[in-house]
């Protein structure tokens, strides 16, 4: 999936807690762009975040962040920033004063730390709001403070963990437009740890998709769609006639509730269902292409993961 | 000349501005965390409630300092020169003996808001991933309530100190008889203050809630005392020698008594005294570098 100079770059990486395996062999490298972890409670997303960011030694392999390795380098973490699922705010100071504070906390002198806090909150939209008590803020409020604090000291690299956990749905969508708009717009690239495929699908460039601890799938999150193209077909009787004319012509065709679907983005397909439905008489109601999603990507990942388990 | 003012403006969006400037690394998040620490324990930055306890206990010493100096100046004014020392009015050896039960309810009250909200808010785990080691955490936190602690134990003697200079009738006679006071107090206000945050520091340590803290450091300080001390005389010989030196509230008195030369009026019946300076300054060293060693090692391996 590398299609540039690699910000991060894990390899063999392996982090056992005892006899528990947190990430078993795992190599994968992220580039600028928006990444999307994706993976079930336990799957390995947060020790792999933690790795990156120096805070755990892997038990064996290696994690390099912007080209220095992650658990030696102490000053590479002002050039990171990260957004943790859980609170993680003060209640009693302003966001103004927080942010002021983390950015000098990540070596910015004072003077450009209070600058770039105004600004940092008016990207994220709190700029009214800035000499507020936390304490007081709504749930999406406090994200956008969590969110702005990775941001304030304008990392190259953002690690975003559940940043629409707890929102509602107005919130969640405010939040990965924000996410889009800090690659976008702010130029910096981001690794977005969810559970939710649909906010992965939505904003990002690319996914890993780890299962068990073990890399399970990763690749640009179009590509994925895409292999997992199909044409939905409805007609109004004679089912099982234009099923059997698709069979003749060699195209499986599977029963999906009132209609039938058929795998493959080959164009050709539409040329056979044409002839088919002729020879079959079957009247069209609709016909569409469906591309499937990542949800159904991750549930077909997860049963390969776990006969290999079970094997 | 004239100029034509528009009644009109126009709002630009100058989008997302890229930072250049310097990073400073490590040393600067150091500071940034003093910084923060000595202004949580000052309540700057917060609202006005924050300010009203450690203020209270800054003036409150203050005061004593005040009210110390008021008291001997009256006494050279009515009784002349010298009055003051003959009636032994207290004075800088005495100040940190009586005044240490503020310091220590002081300590118990403001220390825990240095580390206790950053672990219950979970803040800890936004310092932890940025150019910042638990070990530089909290040495920074330390430091910050330690000047903090200075500074609380500093003041009141220093205007004790102006007073008593100021009120005598011959100021320069006095500044150049009692000039010793000043380092003298300074390095026992030190020593105090060095104890006082480190083991109000390490109590906070151990719980995510500042009353918790607070409460067990109150009962340390000031319960414990009567105890120990009681026990140490009712028990007598070496044995209540070693019990005394269990009244935490008296180690870094007895420091003072040692630096000062003369016994304290809060520490006059301490049977701990009898076991010599060295033993008391070492059992301060003690208390103070163990207790360190624990904070630090709490932090040391502290992960989000």
């Amino acid at each position: 999936m590398t299609t540039g100079k690699p910000l991060l770059a894990v390899e063999h990486l392996t982090k056992r807690y005892g006899d528990v395996v947190a990430l078993n062999d795992v190599t994968f490298t992220i580039t600028d762009g928006i990444t999307g972890i994706l993976g079930e409670n336990g799957a390995g997303k947060s020790t792999a975040i933690k790795i990156l960011l120096g805070l755990l030694q892997p038990t064996s392999g290696s994690a390099t962040v912007l080209g220095e390795n992650a658990s030696e380098s102490i000053a590479v973490r002002g050039r990171v920033g990260y957004m943790p699922e859980h609170d993680a705010l003060p209640t009693h100071v302003s966001a103004s004063e927080f942010l002021t504070h983390m950015a000098e906390v990540s070596g910015l002198p004072p003077s450009m730390a209070r600058i770039r806090a105004a600004d940092t909150l008016r990207h994220v939209g709190l700029f009214e709001e800035r000499y507020r008590a936390i304490g007081g803020y709504s749930t999406g409020m406090k994200q956008r403070v969590k969110l702005g604090q990775a941001l304030v000291h304008d990392p190259a690299f953002v690690f975003l963990d559940e940043p629409t956990a707890g929102l509602d749905p107005a919130g969640r969508e405010e939040m990965l437009t924000l996410i889009r708009k800090t690659h976008r717009e702010f130029g910096i690239s981001v690794l977005f740890s969810s559970h939710l495929m649909a906010d992965i699908e939505r904003t990002c460039d690319r996914i890993i998709v780890l299962q068990g601890g073990q890399l399970v799938q990763s690749g640009e999150v179009g590509q994925f769609t895409k292999e997992t193209e199909t044409v939905f077909i409805e007609v109004d009787s004679n089912r099982e006639g234009l099923m059997a004319a698709l069979e003749k012509r060699g195209i499986a065709a599977i029963v999906d509730g009132s209609g039938m679907t058929i795998e493959g983005p080959d164009e050709s397909v539409y040329d056979h269902v044409r002839d088919a439905l002729i020879e079959s008489q079957a009247p069209l109601r609709r016909m569409a292409p469906r591309r499937r999603a990542l949800t159904e990507l991750f549930e077909r990942d997860s049963d390969k993961a776990q006969q290999k388990g079970a094997a | 000349m004239s100029a034509k003012l528009s009644s009109s403006g126009t709002v630009f969006d100058i989008g997302y501005r890229s930072y250049t400037g310097a990073r400073e690394g490590r040393g600067r998040a150091r500071r940034a965390v003093f910084k923060d620490g000595v202004r949580a324990a000052l309540g700057f930055g917060r609202g006005g409630r924050a300010k009203i306890l450690p203020w209270f206990f800054i003036t409150a010493l203050s005061a004593l300092g005040l009210i110390f100096a008021i008291v001997a100046g009256a006494a050279e004014r009515l009784g002349g020169p010298g009055a003051a020392e003959q009636m032994n009015l207290p004075s800088h050896s005495d100040f940190y003996g009586i005044a240490s039960i503020i310091m220590f309810v002081f300590a118990a009250v403001v220390a825990p808001e240095l580390l206790c909200p950053d672990r219950r808010n979970g803040v800890i785990n936004l310092y932890l991933v940025r150019p910042l080691t638990g070990s530089d955490y909290i040495a920074s936190r330390w430091a910050a309530f330690f000047v903090v602690m200075l500074g609380a134990a500093w003041l009141p003697q220093m205007i004790l100190f102006l007073g008593l200079s100021g009120g005598d009738p011959i100021p320069m006679e006095y500044l150049e008889k009692h000039w010793l006071d000043v380092p003298r107090f300074l390095a026992a206000g030190t020593a105090m203050a060095a104890y006082t945050t480190t083991i109000a520091m390490l109590t906070s340590s151990f719980t995510t809630r500042r009353a918790y803290a607070s409460v067990f450091l109150v009962g340390l300080f000031v319960i414990m005392a009567p105890f120990t001390i009681g026990l140490a005389l009712e028990i007598g010989g070496t044995a209540g020698q070693w019990i005394s030196m269990f009244t935490l509230t008296s180690i870094p008195v007895h420091v003072n008594d040692v630096i000062f030369g003369e016994v304290s009026e809060i520490t006059d019946m301490a049977p701990a005294r009898e076991l010599g300076p060295t033993m008391l300054v070492s059992w301060f060293f003690a208390w103070t570098f163990v207790a360190g060693a624990v904070l630090w090692w709490r932090y040391r391996r502290l992960a989000p």
